[in-house]
Formats: structure tokens, C-alpha cells, sequence
């Protein structure tokens, strides 16, 4: 396991993962406009897409981060 | 004198600095993670069609103590959370209170998550449910406590390794959940209209809010495991952010998903024989203790599987999750114990086992009589009765959920107070990790920054404090008689030993910030602190000159 997650394998699956997180996020936002509108009652739904976002984000920049110091 | 207290320092055994960043998420992640399993069904079943927003306003409370944390902890890595925080910053009587805060929360974990436990392997093995059987289901829990003490004083535990594995067993699970309801059975319409014709009362989601608190309590795990990370002033902040943000993510899913799903198998008619949604089903007693795997069981396609395997593996994050308060309440009882804010009697280890053998069984025993406490109304009509006029009849677990969210936010604001306090008066110590919206103001002379999140974090934590004593008659009078009582021996104990009662001993926190860089390997920050230490020395003389 110790193994398996310093490996550069591990660092690009979270890429894709990170890719699919981004992806979701935005589909969850789009998705929730597209079928009931701008409301307010989706906020927790626009929160959920953007953490999604976020997340994809960060792992980008750790990734970089870490391909950067080597 | 002196080179014994410095050979005696010396042979202090340190802990080992092993947890690498996937140890330090997993770590936390096996005691944030397993809080989903318990809040989303008493969430449900207080805030019904407002569950979403009750989460969403938790979750953005969780982000801010999340930042505060990781600040924190990455500035000071040293064992002890946000109990050591609260003691640097503000002093010893306040350090006090809010471990002892932490204490009373670590003490419901042990019972909340022990119960929940059970409740989930009930979902394979009926005779375990707790309304169809509640003396089963009261010696089960009461055993896997004592257990759980018996093997701490014995010294095992379970390995990060383990840790590991249930933890990213448990994320593909969640995941493969929320993408197959998302995918088959979700309706963004039906999540509208689940809103509207189910918004609670301004009380209920106010008991929501304060219950969907206990779904992000336990952040203060990776803290606890600083002293033992590997650079953990750029390991820490790295951990920290990803698991904010995935326990956010799963708390926001679980709540619109359950809202806004088609159930695949009929759901049972309710105890009047009316149809009842998803969502309703989820929070009614019977299921609120599991409701992650009665969802899980209802997803699309995935279900047939989930139904088998999702109460198991619910059960053992769940019973880690106990573990972690057994292990967390002696060991900051052991700390606060090394500090003078409760009796070296919490400091005594076992002649052969070398652990803390008496915090461990103190804090059981109370985790013990909290249980009795919970399960009592189940087990006996008469005490039923009473807790019906006393407590409106409140369940077990809602009971649990209670105190576990007055001790979570009661604690919590002490942090945020002391890192406001540390911004100010110990800004020399370099943070790798700051809260995002700071204003740069001179105080005494330094330039500080005053951190906006964590005053939106205090009020926002504060409200939930507000609200769990508004909406629940036993953590209104249980939480604060425990801090009370807490006072009333802390004071005592001060006074007898002659120490001073109300102000703070006298602490050489340089040195103790030298020691913890430097024993955490951050030789640049430990340099870079002696630097900002001699520059505000300097200024300060030039400062006092000119003043003369």
C-alpha cells in the first residue's frame, strides 16, 4: 500500500480522479440549472459542484506541486 | 540541577514520526468519515425536506474550523489538538475547558459510534436491532466498550495500516453509491418539490443544523497524529484541505441524494399505513442508526451488493471510530495531566502494559453511564414516562447526538478564539498554512493579520451552540454540568495544589516552539522562528530606548 501510493502511478490515477471530479462538479451544476432553474433551494447542490471543483483543483496543483520539487 | 532535567528529557521516549500524508487523510478519515453513517439519519429525521441546507450550513461552519485546524496544526504540530491550541492561546482554565470539552465529546464517540455500530450489523443481524430488542442490543454495545477499554489497557491497537485500507475501502464504496443514485435514481425535480412540501418548522431545523454538526466532528484526529506525521507543516495543510473537502462532498451527496432519490425497492408502509418517501423512511427510528447502508440497499443495480457488504464495512469505520475516542480521551487526559489541569492520577500507566490504564477506564466508565443513560427510556416503560415529560422522549441516539454536538461546538469556539488570540500574540511563529481573508493590521508594534473566516467560524459555530441548546432538553442541562462540574474539580484541584486558580502558570512557550519544530524535523521554520524571535527582541529595545 505504502508503496503503491508514492508511486508515479498513484499520482496520475489521482489525475484522471481529479479530471472526474471536475467534471462531475460542473455536471451537477449544469445539470441542477438545466432542470429546475436558479433557485435557491439548489444552493446545497451548487456548493456540492463547486467543492467538487475545488477538489479536482487542489489535487491539479498538488500534482504540479510535487512534479515541480522533483 | 539542570543537565539531570536535560539527560531526563533525553530519555523521554518521543513518538515515532511514521504517518505519511495518505496515513495522515486516512487518519482522519476513519473517524470524519464514519460520521456520515450517524448523522444522515438523525438529520433526516429532524429536518426532513431541509436536510441539505441543514448540512450545507454545518458543512460551511466545518470548512472554517477545518482552516482553523490546519493552521493551527501545521503551525504547532504537536500532540494534543485543539485542546493544546486552546491552552497556548488563552491560558490554563480556558486550556482546561475546552479539553475538557473535547473530553466529554471523546466519551459520546466511544458510546455514539459503539451503538452505531451495532445498528448497522443489525441491518444483517435483526436480533441486534435496538427497537426490536433493546436488552440485545444494550449488552452488545456494553461489551464491545468494555472491550474496547480491555484492549487499550492491553495496548493493541489497530494499525494505520488498517486504517488505511478500510479508509480508501470505504471511499470507493461511497463513491460507487453516490454515482449510482445520482446516475438511475436521482430527480432534481423530486429534490424541489421534497423541499417545498416537506420544509420543517424553524425549531426542527435548528435541531437539524445542530445535529448535522456530529457529521464533521473529528478533525481534530490529524492534529492529534501531527507529532507522529512526517513534515507535517507541509504534509498536514495537504491532508487537511482533501478531506474538508471529500467529507463535504459526501455530507452534501448523502443529504440531496437521499431528498431527491427514487427509491428501487418499494419502501414499507409507515406505523399508520401510509405511503411514505425515501427520505422519511431513512430518519424513522427504526433505520435513523444506519441509514447509509437502508440507502445504499435502495441505490439502483448497486444495491443487491451494497445491502451485503455496506452495513460491514459501516460497522468496522464505526467501531474505529470508537476506538479513537478511547485512545483520545486517555491521551489528552494523559496531556492535560502532564500539564497541571487535572490530577497526576491520569498519568498513571500500567506496571506492565505501559498505557494509560486509568484515564482509559475512567473515561469508559463514564462512556458506560452515558449509555445507561440512553438506552434507559428502551429498556424500562416507567423511566420512558419520565423522559417524555422531562426531555419531550427523546431516543437513545438522538440523546448521544446531542451531547456529542454542545461538546463538538463548545470546543471548537474556544479554537477559534485561540487562534485569533495567536495570530495577535504569537505572530513570530511561521504558519505554512493560513486562513484564506486576512486583514494586515500593527498590534504592539508587529505587523498581524487578522483572520475574517475565523470570526465567521466563531459566529457560525457559536449559532449551532446556540441552536443545540434551544432545541434539546438534555444536552441543555447534561453539556453544561458537565463543564460546570468540570470547573468546580479543576478549581479545587488547582487550590490544593497550590497552583494559581484562575491566571496561568508560568510557560516558556519559545523554547516549547523550538522543541516542537525541531522535533518535528521543520528545521527551516524552527530558523525561521529564532530570526522572527531576535527581530521583535530588536525592535522591541529600540522601541522601549526611544520611549525613554
Amino acid at each position: 500500500m505504502k508503496r503503491f501510493v508514492q508511486s508515479e502511478g498513484y499520482a496520475r490515477t489521482r489525475l484522471v480522479l481529479a479530471t472526474l471530479f471536475i467534471v462531475l462538479g460542473s455536471v451537477t451544476i449544469v445539470r441542477a440549472v438545466m432542470g429546475v432553474g436558479l433557485t435557491w433551494k439548489l444552493l446545497p447542490a451548487f456548493v456540492l459542484g463547486a467543492a467538487m471543483i475545488a477538489l479536482g483543483a487542489f489535487r491539479y496543483r498538488d500534482y504540479f506541486a510535487a512534479r515541480a520539487r522533483r | 540541577m539542570a543537565a539531570s532535567a536535560a539527560a531526563k528529557a533525553a530519555e523521554q521516549p518521543e513518538l515515532r514520526r511514521a504517518v505519511t500524508p495518505w496515513g495522515s487523510f486516512s487518519w482522519g478519515y476513519s473517524d470524519v468519515g464514519a460520521d456520515i453513517f450517524v448523522g444522515l439519519g438523525l438529520v433526516l429525521g429532524a429536518a426532513a425536506g431541509a436536510s441539505n441546507i441543514a448540512f450545507l450550513f454545518a458543512g460551511l461552519v466545518y470548512v472554517c474550523i477545518g482552516l482553523a485546524y490546519t493552521e493551527l496544526a501545521a503551525a504547532y504540530p504537536v500532540a494534543g489538538g485543539g485542546q493544546y491550541f486552546v491552552f497556548r492561546g488563552l491560558g490554563d482554565i480556558f486550556g482546561f475547558i475546552a479539553g475538557w470539552a473535547v473530553l466529554l465529546d471523546f466519551t459520546i464517540d466511544i458510546v455514539l459510534f459503539a451503538w452505531s455500530c451495532i445498528d448497522y450489523l443489525s441491518k444483517l443481524l435483526p436480533f441486534l436491532s435496538f427497537t426490536a430488542h433493546p436488552w440485545t442490543h444494550f449488552i452488545i454495545v456494553f461489551a464491545v466498550i468494555a472491550g474496547l477499554a480491555l484492549l487499550n489497557i492491553v495496548g493493541v491497537r489497530e494499525s494505520s495500516a488498517f486504517n488505511e485500507l478500510v479508509s480508501g475501502l470505504d471511499i470507493v464504496s461511497e463513491t460507487f453509491i453516490l454515482f449510482f443514485g445520482f446516475l438511475f435514481a436521482f430527480e432534481p425535480q423530486l429534490l424541489v418539490h421534497t423541499m417545498q412540501m416537506s420544509w420543517p418548522t424553524p425549531f426542527n431545523l435548528m435541531n437539524g443544523v445542530s445535529l448535522a454538526i456530529i457529521s464533521f466532528v473529528g478533525l481534530e484526529s490529524i492534529s492529534q497524529a501531527a507529532q507522529e506525521t512526517q513534515r507535517p507543516a507541509s504534509v498536514i495543510p495537504r491532508t487537511s484541505i482533501s478531506l474538508i473537502l471529500t467529507i463535504l462532498i459526501f455530507a452534501l451527496a448523502y443529504s440531496n441524494l437521499a431528498l431527491g432519490m427514487h427509491a428501487w425497492h418499494p419502501i414499507p408502509l409507515d406505523a399508520h399505513g401510509h405511503a411514505q418517501p425515501l427520505w422519511h423512511y431513512l430518519g424513522n427510528e427504526d433505520n435513523n442508526g444506519a441509514a447509509v447502508a437502508v440507502l445504499a440497499a435502495n441505490v439502483p443495480y448497486f444495491g443487491a451488493l451494497a445491502a451485503l457488504y455496506v452495513p460491514v464495512l459501516g460497522a468496522i469505520l464505526l467501531l474505529i471510530s470508537s476506538n479513537s475516542g478511547v485512545f483520545g480521551s486517555s491521551r489528552i487526559a494523559y496531556a492535560m495531566s502532564g500539564t497541571q489541569l487535572l490530577p497526576s492520577i491520569f498519568q498513571k500507566v500500567h506496571p506492565k502494559y505501559r498505557t494509560p490504564a486509568v484515564s482509559i477506564s475512567v473515561f469508559c466508565g463514564v462512556a458506560i453511564v452515558e449509555l445507561i443513560f440512553a438506552a434507559l427510556p428502551s429498556l424500562s416503560p416507567p423511566v420512558r414516562e419520565i423522559y417524555t415529560r422531562l426531555f419531550r422522549g427523546e431516543d437513545g441516539i438522538t440523546f448521544l447526538g446531542d451531547l456529542y454536538a454542545f461538546g463538538a461546538a463548545a470546543s471548537y469556539s474556544f479554537v477559534f478564539i485561540a487562534l485569533i488570540f495567536l495570530r495577535f500574540n504569537d505572530s513570530q511563529s511561521p504558519r505554512r498554512f493560513k486562513m484564506p481573508f486576512n486583514i494586515p493590521m500593527t498590534y504592539k508594534g508587529n505587523r498581524v493579520e487578522f483572520p475574517v473566516v475565523a470570526v465567521v467560524g466563531f459566529f457560525g459555530i457559536a449559532s449551532i451552540l446556540v441552536f443545540t441548546m434551544i432545541t434539546h432538553e438534555i444536552g441543555r442541562v447534561a453539556g453544561p454540568s458537565w463543564i460546570i462540574l468540570g470547573i468546580i474539580g479543576y478549581l479545587f484541584y488547582r487550590k490544593r495544589k497550590r497552583l494559581p486558580v484562575f491566571r496561568s502558570q508560568p510557560h516558556d512557550w519559545r523554547k516549547a516552539q523550538i522543541n516542537i519544530l525541531q522535533s518535528a524535523g521543520e528545521l527551516e521554520m524552527m530558523d525561521e522562528y529564532i530570526v522572527n524571535v531576535r527581530k521583535m527582541d530588536e525592535q522591541r529595545a529600540i522601541h522601549g530606548d526611544v520611549m525613554r
